[in-house]
């Protein structure tokens, strides 16, 4: 069957998804272990499929503001993926990588900008690795974006450029656990419409 | 999309590229506030009309000569259409922001609706307020001191 929007997918799909989000943010944590020097573990994957409001909410509220990473998907599978990273998420990054700490966003150097973007681009690219070889499909990855604005505004590009007609937005994460610490790790895979049931499509659902 | 009568302040969060456009008849003191986030509606069966900033500017408008409103005194003012992500290379991203601004321009033109103000394209994202009464809107974002336009 094919699906004109997100909010169509059935069980046997999302729970498709989900295993793909599992597998995918299990390498994504793998390698962020890696390059903090540091065990990092993903607790409880989970695939949502939220209107943009519920997101938004979900999220924290759309004038918050948060850093975003995002990377244009090509190739085989047409989207883009972003990484939302909240503050929790940013010092411990800035923590490993550089020994800083900020207390808001307006404290954030070229260094520690720098450091988001590589691990962004990182946990995103293992990611659709991970997803790639399991659908044997070929994807091509742009250079990694930034952004540090009102989250309300960095959810909606996804939206603005796949949603159509839809209000869906499909959330892929759960919460990484690190020293101790738990945080959120929030990644958004936006396939467009074609590309979703075409992945399904090699996936065997 | 918001509207009021008389009195009231209406608010849009976090404007990327979507645009908030502020309309308002100072006579019989209506105010309406449309958040719109695709150029044009190309749905089948036309639902949604308010995603999109033609048939979102027609219904507004619409609903606005309902309350009262006259065509010939509405006034708009503009606020959005930012790019929140330069991706580099031909497989970038479309600038949407881009096409939303022109898009609802040309929609304001032809429903003979003057725009008064725009604050518009650049990379940061807007929260948008509208005071129905005075017809000045204050534009928030991060990092930048409050605009009143």
């Amino acid at each position: 069957m094919n699906l004109n929007s997100y909010d169509q997918l059935n069980s046997l799909e999302i729970d498709t998804l989900k295993e793909i989000g599992s597998i995918g943010t299990g390498n994504a944590a793998t390698s962020l272990s890696q390059i903090l020097g540091k065990a990092v573990r993903i607790t409880l994957p989970e695939v949502r499929i939220m209107e943009y409001n519920e997101a938004i909410e979900w999220i924290g509220g759309p004038e918050t503001v948060t850093a975003g990473v995002l990377v244009k998907m090509g190739g085989q599978l047409n989207g883009i993926m972003l990484s939302v990273q909240q503050l929790d998420f940013v010092n411990m990054v800035l923590d490993s990588m550089l020994g800083t700490h900020i207390e808001d966003y307006s404290q954030l150097d070229e260094m520690g900008r720098s450091a988001l973007i590589e691990i962004g681009n990182i946990m995103i690219s293992t990611f659709i690795n991970a997803l790639s070889s399991l659908a044997n499909i070929s994807v091509d990855l742009t250079v990694p974006a930034f952004a540090l604005d009102m989250q309300g505004a960095i959810l909606a590009v996804p939206m603005a450029e796949y949603g159509g007609a839809s209000d869906y937005i499909m959330t892929i994460g759960g919460n990484l656990s690190c020293e101790g610490r738990e945080m959120p790790c929030r990644l958004l895979l936006s396939p467009d419409i074609r590309s979703l049931n075409f992945l399904l499509r090699k996936l065997g659902v | 999309m918001k509207l009021a009568q008389r009195e009231g302040i209406l608010i849009t969060y976090a404007l990327g590229s979507c645009i908030g456009v502020c309309f308002h008849d100072p006579v019989a003191k209506v105010g309406a506030l449309l958040h719109i986030m695709l150029p044009l509606n190309m749905e089948a069966g036309r639902k949604n009309t308010l995603k999109y900033a033609d048939t979102g500017i027609r219904e507004t408008l619409r609903q606005m000569e309902s309350k009262g409103a006259s065509r010939s005194r509405i006034t708009a003012k503009i606020a959005g259409g930012a790019k929140m992500f330069e991706v580099s290379g031909s497989n970038g991203l479309g600038n949407i922001g881009q096409r939303n601004i022109e898009s609802v321009k040309a929609t304001l033109r032809r429903e003979n609706i003057r725009l008064l103000a725009e604050h518009t394209g650049g990379t940061v994202a807007r929260t948008l307020l509208f005071d129905v009464v005075s017809g000045q809107g204050c534009i928030r974002s991060y990092g930048h001191e409050d605009i009143i336009f």
